[in-house]
């Protein structure tokens, strides 16, 4: 009884740490996750117009008298509330070219310009863009406060005419490729990462202890400099005048200076820099706790060095493989910095996306989207790995 | 037995490649920042300090660094503050749902940072309180703990836990036993911690990007912006700064292991 008393207390230390961690970090994020569903900006200020659509059908023609009138005063009270530029932004991401008749109408609407009846002519009259009968469909579909419009924009799909689902038009696909985009890039440089580091991982085992510590120690240190700084190092080491393209030029294996930065290749240059000494910590650990007999005991036998280390050392080492593999996927699939320094405008990677909608759209639904899917590869991913690892420990107990 | 020597030499060969093309480019910048021309090249055509002596021109620089260090200083105290009583719950409570509080505590590590950043800007936009030290503080303890907890449970599990019951025994209260008996004693693994915590928030650029505005602006925040517009001497500066203060933090953690592994020897002598 007491023993389980005291562990109720231990367990109380951490509740500080835990309520801070769900208040400051889990609640924000699950807040702005939900935007991805959310249609309240929509359902709550045209709710009169979207009421008075019910039942309306898009080949019936343009809607009546009742709807025009509904519009008129939910636009007059969006435009009161602050409301117009936000309702605004919200039809022209699904019809293109709308914003600026949303925002004269609501204008028109709250200073009394629109009271001529019937209202609906008058409408049309002066803002003969309510005659687009697209713009009427989407209105009608807004009747719920959740929407799976960004979730389906964020995978190129969008609701048809006739509400099925359907791809969008292929000059509007960008995310579907920044998604393969994103998952390629960070499984080239998880396997740079995994084929560099393991020779490297085996020389640090095996070199005398002083040496293997001076190594050790230089694979440790970019991890304390921060990841913009060398970053920006791969700037100023790869630009036109910078080191790589002086030596190569005077060595005259060039004749003028290749464009190296803002490149895939300097993408992954300064990726695997930056990822894999994560990768050879994870494979030195494992290494550390094989006992060098195993190979020895292979040779002895007479095999080869290479099928000695392929057949017995290499099945040792793989779950640090693995693992290690698995830190640098997860983080590489985050990456946002390093391709937004020095990628092209062709190697952005889904965070870059993410930031972009947010910061210069401010369509919060659309980067709330692209977050959730960012979030289901990475657990997707990280099962995957978890799996593979779990399997393989499972074979190793068998043989 | 040669092709054994080969093989060795061919080992050796590519880790010290490999270990170069890791290295050097920080060191490259260090000749690089040290060019009295207007603009980076290699080879440096003329040498100067006279980009580190503009770093304490522009009033930005040092109103920066000023930002960086009270923002890294404090996000410090405050994961020690939570830290410290959750890493003994942690490391010595025996309670049922220890791995759920561990997944709950590492999120903010595997996270992507930029929705880290996104998520914080949304919430404490709502709170009034983007651009303001205390949101990059408050996010940034989330993101240091999570590192700053793994030194210190380490050290509270090697702590051999017979000396609080004899400090007990001995008539001292709960908190005079943390702070003269287990506190001295898990210092080296607190101390790392506390240095962890604060590179992580020195160092962070995409969680400050989003709540900083303008007076508010960190260190690496400003290199951010720096960059996106041009690469002046002055960055090639900051970064070997920063390098060399790294560096520095680094020495100190290794004098302080190697201190710890003497007093973990002296005290199983």
């Amino acid at each position: 009884m007491k023993r389980r008393q005291r562990g109720g207390m231990l367990a109380l230390l951490t509740a500080p740490l835990i309520l801070f961690v769900v208040i400051l970090f889990l609640w924000p994020v699950a807040r702005f996750l939900a935007l991805a569903v959310d249609n309240s900006d929509f359902s709550n200020n045209l709710p009169r117009t979207i009421a008075a659509l019910a039942g309306w059908k898009a080949d019936s023609g343009l809607p009546g008298e009742p709807v025009f009138a509904a519009l008129v005063e939910d636009l007059a009270d969006a435009r009161r509330a602050g409301k117009e530029g936000v309702l605004a932004q919200l039809v022209n991401q699904r019809v293109v070219g709308s914003r600026f008749l949303v925002i004269k109408t609501a204008k028109d609407a709250a200073d009394g310009k629109l009271t001529m009846r019937p209202v609906r002519d008058e409408v049309l009259s002066k803002q003969g863009g309510w005659k687009n009968i697209d713009l009427w469909q989407v209105i009608a579909r807004q009747q719920s406060a959740r929407t799976d419009y960004y979730l389906l924009a964020s995978l190129d799909l969008k609701r048809g005419a006739d509400n099925s689902i359907e791809a969008v038009s292929a000059d509007r696909a960008i995310f579907v490729d920044a998604l393969l985009r994103t998952i390629w890039i960070s499984i080239v440089v998880t396997v740079i990462c995994a084929v560099l580091a393991v020779p490297l991982a085996q020389a640090i085992v095996s070199a005398p202890p002083a040496w293997s510590k001076l190594m050790f120690a230089l694979i440790l240190f970019p991890l304390w400099t921060s990841l913009l700084v060398r970053t920006v190092i791969w700037i100023i080491v790869l630009q036109k005048n910078g080191p790589v393209n002086s030596t190569l030029l005077g060595l005259g294996i060039v004749s003028e200076p290749l464009d190296l930065i803002y490149t895939r290749f300097s993408l992954y240059l300064a990726m695997v820099q930056v990822l894999l000494p994560m990768m050879v910590l994870s494979v030195v650990a494992v290494m550390r706790r094989v006992p060098t007999t195993y190979m020895r005991a292979a040779l002895s036998l007479g095999a080869p060095w290479l099928t000695a280390w392929r057949r017995v050392q290499l099945p040792l080492i793989l779950p640090g493989i693995l693992s290690g593999g698995a830190i640098v996927f997860v983080f590489a699939l985050g990456y946002y910095i390093t391709p937004t320094l020095v990628g092209g405008p062709t190697d952005q990677m889904i965070s870059s996306y993410i930031a972009f909608y947010t910061n210069s759209t401010l369509n919060w639904g659309m980067g709330a989207a692209l977050s959730l899917q960012l979030l289901m590869i990475l657990v997707l991913f990280a099962l995957l790995f978890w799996t593979a690892s779990v399997l393989f420990r499972r074979k190793a107990h068998v043989a | 037995m040669s092709a054994d020597r080969f093989r060795k030499w061919l080992m050796y060969a590519y880790a010290a490649t490999l270990l170069a093309f890791i290295i050097l480019p920080l060191l490259i910048v260090i000749p690089m920042s040290l060019t009295s021309s207007n603009s980076l090249a290699f080879p440096t055509p003329g040498w100067s300090l006279r980009w580190y002596a503009e770093l304490w021109v522009d009033q930005r620089w040092p109103n920066a660094l000023w930002n960086s260090v009270v923002i890294g200083l404090s996000t410090t105290v405050l994961a020690l503050l939570l830290g410290i009583p959750a890493a003994i719950g942690l490391a010595w409570g025996d309670f049922a749902g220890k791995r759920i509080l561990y997944a709950i505590i590492a999120a903010p590590l595997v996270t992507p940072v930029v929705i880290v950043g996104v998520a914080a800007f949304s919430f404490f936009a709502t709170l009034g309180l983007v651009g303001n030290k205390l949101s990059i503080i408050l996010v940034h303890t989330a993101m240091a703990v999570p590192v700053m907890l793994t030194t210190v449970v380490a050290s509270l599990s090697t702590f051999d836990r017979t000396l609080v019951r004899a400090a007990a025994s001995l008539g001292a209260g709960t908190i005079r036993t943390f702070f003269k008996v287990v506190l001295p004693l898990i210092a080296p693994g607190v101390i790392t911690g506390a240095i962890i915590a604060f590179i992580i928030s020195f160092d962070e650029v995409v969680v400050a990007s989003f709540l900083s505005t303008g007076a508010e602006r960190t260190l690496p925040r400003m290199i951010f912006s720096g960059v996106r517009e041009s690469i002046s001497p002055a960055i090639a500066a900051v970064a070997v700064m920063l390098i060399a203060f790294s560096a520095t933090l680094l020495g100190v953690i290794a004098i302080l292991q190697g201190r710890s592994q003497t007093l973990r020897a002296r005290a199983s002598a």
